[in-house]
């Protein structure tokens, strides 16, 4: 090997070196109060039960559910491609490892929403990025979902699509669903007027 | 790096097409003045008498992982913004296979074909017309290799938590691993007859 290529070598591997020996820098800084709360007020740490629906049925690949419900509860119906984790065993490494985990969106859920905004608010104060909530949690997953719901009226094309969504979701997730084609709606009964012919006036006469 | 500048806000995303304009022009530029313009010398990579193309790629691979790894620590670039290709393994595998048979019979990939075009070669017109053919079917018969295309979903793994390593001794494990290779292919090229091209 060329002299200029062996100096060229030895750099490398000094700065390889230099990567696995620098002492490892302390990530966890104390959070700005103020950056904290501003975290807090904004909303958009939450996704609807229809966008995590979508994302799943989609098989997004950057989508990774935290279901952080009991694990006989998380054994008994859980989101497709959902981790069970325990809050108590939350900041463990593995765990820790996951929340890292960099271009996935770290969607949390739970029954509701309390033990979901207080891992978050962990995650917040760790520094951690793309974590967020699924508002109203499997509550609302169930209700949005399993439970049919009445649209009074009539229905808009958004709330067709939306309707007819999540009716082939729940045959996707549940195998449960709707058997009538017609979307979910009020069914009014409408009094059909009944216009009866008056009767052919019977020839008369002719030959 | 586009990610990681416009996601914090130093540039709006309508800069996107501009930047990568200027990206693509670095890297043709790049890969010319490597030789990758020539198939011959691509092609040495299999018939053992010119690995530039090894070369160059290690290079560039270990040159980003450093770089990347280094500016994290003085933190001047936050990896959770940087955008990394979900892995999907069954395509992966099969894409890879179709792109090595390519690359041994034409002597290009793609972006080394639009360089050898740029600079007038007809071998490189020819692989690139081939390869918007392969595109058109490719996209009319897309449903029919649909389910296969999107199986063995992976997300974005890095290879070092596959090995359950820290990323900066994986670099080092690169480092390493790329001198020995270009010790190794420096030793092939003795023992193969040269070829003048």
């Amino acid at each position: 090997m060329e002299r200029k290529y062996t100096i060229l070598a030895i750099l490398l591997i000094v700065l390889a070196l230099g990567l696995v020996i620098l002492p490892k820098k302390n990530e966890l800084k104390e959070t700005d109060p103020r950056l904290l709360l501003s975290e807090i007020v904004e909303k958009s740490r939450y996704l609807t039960v229809d966008q995590v629906t979508h994302r799943i049925i989609e098989n997004d690949p950057t989508l990774l559910l935290i279901d952080l419900r009991a694990p006989d509860q998380y054994k008994t119906f859980s989101l497709p491609g959902s981790l069970n984790l325990l809050t108590d065993s939350l900041l463990t490494r593995s765990n820790m490892e996951l929340f890292n985990q960099p271009g996935k969106d770290k969607v949390l859920y739970g029954n509701a929403d309390i033990t979901s905004e207080k891992v978050w608010l962990l995650g917040c104060r760790y520094g951690l990025k793309r974590v967020y909530i699924m508002k109203g949690g499997m509550n609302e997953w169930f209700n949005t979902f399993v439970k049919e719901k009445v649209v009074s009226g009539t229905p808009s094309t958004a709330d067709l699509d939306l309707i007819s969504f999540r009716k082939a979701a729940r045959q996707f997730l549940i195998g449960t669903g709707e058997t009538t084609n017609t979307p979910v709606s009020e069914q009014v009964k409408e009094k059909v007027q009944v216009i009866r012919k008056a009767p052919k006036a019977s020839a008369g006469g002719g030959c | 790096m586009i990610g990681s500048i416009i996601s914090s806000g130093i540039v709006s995303p309508a800069w996107d097409n501009l930047f990568a304009v200027i990206i693509g022009m670095g890297f043709g530029f790049a890969l010319e003045s490597s030789g990758f313009s020539s198939s011959r010398k691509i092609i040495g990579t299999f018939f053992g008498y010119d690995f530039v193309v090894v070369k160059v790629f290690f290079t560039a691979a270990i040159v980003s992982s450093l770089g990347l790894l280094y500016f994290s620590y003085l933190g001047l670039v936050d990896f959770s913004t940087l955008y990394i290709q979900p892995t999907f393994l069954t395509s992966a595998i099969v894409g890879g296979i179709i792109m090595g048979i390519g690359f041994a019979m034409g002597g290009f990939c793609p972006g080394t074909s639009l360089c050898a075009t740029a600079v007038g070669r007809i071998d490189g017109l020819v692989f690139l017309g081939g390869m918007f053919i392969g595109v058109f079917l490719f996209s009319e018969s897309f449903p029919l290799f649909e389910n296969m295309y999107y199986t063995g979903s992976e997300g974005a793994k890095m290879v070092n938590t596959v090995f359950g390593i820290s990323p900066e001794l994986f670099t080092f494990f690169l480092v390493l691993a790329a001198i020995g290779m270009f010790v190794g292919a420096g030793w092939v090229q003795k023992k193969v007859q040269k070829i003048e091209y």
